[in-house]
């Protein structure tokens, strides 16, 4: 079975302080910040001196009325509010680089905006024991195509034309986490013109 | 591991390097080349001592390049149940030992940003090896290093002379001690730690890196125990029916093989869990000595590392 049953798929559990570290990183998008918020008041309960030793960086939903602002009250020690994940994540990369040993990281929004959060981490080397994440928001994929390499994205449904050559994949749940990326396989290879229907399945 | 698989080698070179440790070259009998090993790996050298055979772990510490000869640096133990001072002092140019192929359980992290490498008085010998590995590797590294004195300096020579100031030295006798927790507290992401030392030395630094924030994966440590000391004891193996007496100064692993009982063992000092053997029945206590079960696998008393671990009992039983 190409979809099901594949270990790769990542599995996320529900968000925690870690107060063993020095610093805290909390990446969000979206409805993201419901978790991240959470956190926040828990850490506040158990070790208050780790919420001034938090820094945020928030990719606010377009219709969002109130923006980063739930986290400013929260008197953190830096809020950033970012117009889209592209300039979150270059400013995410930025900020990692100036990071010490001893940082903990909490990631909450959408699978895919977690799994583009998680390559960089991976590239600064932090292990599953610095981070943590939580899923929520749409389960979209983003899709990589293994013929033409091309990715697509907000991908709903279980076969896609891919973005870059146009063949029709089927979604896998084989996933790469250097790409950020489940991989999409044309469905059609063996009987071509042989297409399952369309339907709305990572909702 | 059994005997069967290990390699015959000729002592080819020693040096004494400082008034403790020796430095021992060992080449393959016949000639040839030698396993391949990587950075940290330690090697079983097999003794005919008088009384016993002995069989003690040390780390590799040339380059893992260079596969015609295998060097090893042998502190001579004050408290030596017999190993240290058979290399030290029967042990010449031309002698032969048997050694079993190289294990690595203290590998650099392939994927570190930077690494520290913390050394305690013969512990520099693991982290040897591993600098032939990082030279020009393009990832930052530094060496701390402690020592008695400057007499007590081993292979500084060597390390100086290629790494230069990626070396830091502190003397005891010189009142310098490495400040673990500024070295720690200011590291970037990324970076792994891995100390070798006398067990206070990894103890302080395992407490200050948690301290510090570190995260468990990013700290890497070795330490091989001699099997402790202790009460003679009997121990009863269930699948072999046998009984074997333990003497005081012999290990329950020593015993068990001296009794034809082959146990597959790696590193023979209690760090890497592969002589895990179930205790069925026990009248007493474990006398848990390894760093690879959890405390709270040591208090259940179901499991044993007998290579470095005893117990204390009228009767013991294991499955084997």
């Amino acid at each position: 079975m190409l979809v099901t049953g594949i270990k790769s798929k990542p599995v996320y559990a529900p968000l925690q302080p870690d107060i063993r570290g020095h610093y805290h990183l909390m990446v969000g998008s979206g409805v993201g910040a419901g978790p991240l918020l959470r956190t926040l008041a828990e850490m506040r309960t158990v070790a208050p001196h780790a919420v001034k030793a938090t820094r945020v960086l928030y990719v606010p939903d377009a219709e969002a009325a109130n923006g980063a602002a739930p986290f400013t009250v929260a008197q953190v020690a830096e809020v950033r509010s970012f117009h889209g994940a592209a300039a979150l994540l270059e400013a995410f990369r930025v900020l990692l680089g100036e990071s010490l040993m001893g940082t903990r990281l909490y990631v909450a929004g959408p699978e895919s905006f977690i799994g583009l959060v998680m390559k960089i981490a991976l590239e600064f080397n932090l292990n599953k024991d610095e981070i943590r994440a939580e899923e929520c928001g749409t389960s979209a994929r983003r899709v990589y195509c293994i013929h033409c390499r091309a990715t697509s994205e907000n991908v709903r449904t279980n076969i896609v034309a891919c973005a870059g050559c146009a063949r029709w994949l089927l979604v896998r749940d084989h996933y790469s986490r250097r790409l950020a990326a489940y991989m999409g396989v044309m469905v059609d290879a063996e009987a071509p013109g042989e297409v399952p229907p369309l339907k709305e399945v990572f909702l | 591991m059994s005997d069967a698989q290990t390699i015959a080698v000729q002592v080819v070179g020693i040096e004494q390097v400082t008034p403790l440790i020796k430095h021992f070259k060992l080449a393959p009998v016949g000639g040839g080349s030698l396993p391949v090993f990587s950075g940290g790996s330690h090697i079983i050298v097999v003794m005919q001592g008088t009384e016993r055979l002995h069989k003690n772990p040390y780390s590799l510490l040339g380059s893992p390049q260079q596969l015609d000869t295998y060097e090893i640096g042998v502190r001579r133990m004050e408290e030596s149940r017999g190993g240290s001072h058979f290399m030290h002092d029967a042990v010449k140019v031309g002698s032969r030992l048997e050694i079993a192929h190289p294990v690595n359980l203290f590998g650099l992290d392939k994927i570190a940003r930077k690494h520290v490498l913390i050394a305690g008085g013969i512990g520099i010998t693991p982290f040897l090896a591993q600098l032939e590995d990082l030279h020009g590797g393009g990832v930052p590294y530094e060496l701390h290093y402690s020592v008695r004195s400057t007499e007590h300096a081993a292979f500084l020579q060597r390390l100086r002379q290629r790494e230069g100031d990626r070396i830091h030295m502190y003397y005891d006798s010189e009142g310098q001690t490495i400040r673990f927790e500024s070295l720690l507290a200011s590291q970037p992401l990324g970076t792994h730690v891995y100390v070798c030392g006398p067990a206070g030395m990894i103890t302080h630094v395992i407490a200050t890196a948690q301290f510090c924030g570190w995260p468990d994966s990013h700290i890497h440590w070795e330490q091989f125990s001699a099997p402790p000391v202790g009460d003679a004891f009997e121990v009863f193996l269930a699948r072999s029916k046998i009984s074997v007496h333990v003497p005081p100064d012999q290990s329950l692993l020593e015993s068990i093989e001296a009794a034809g009982v082959e146990v597959p063992y790696l590193c023979r000092g209690g760090v890497c869990g592969f002589c895990h053997t179930r205790v069925l029945e026990l009248d007493g206590t474990l006398v848990h000595n390894d760093h690879f079960l959890s405390d709270a696998d040591k208090a259940k008393g179901k499991s044993i590392m007998p290579c470095v671990s005893r117990a204390q009992c009228k009767r013991l039983v294991l499955d084997l």
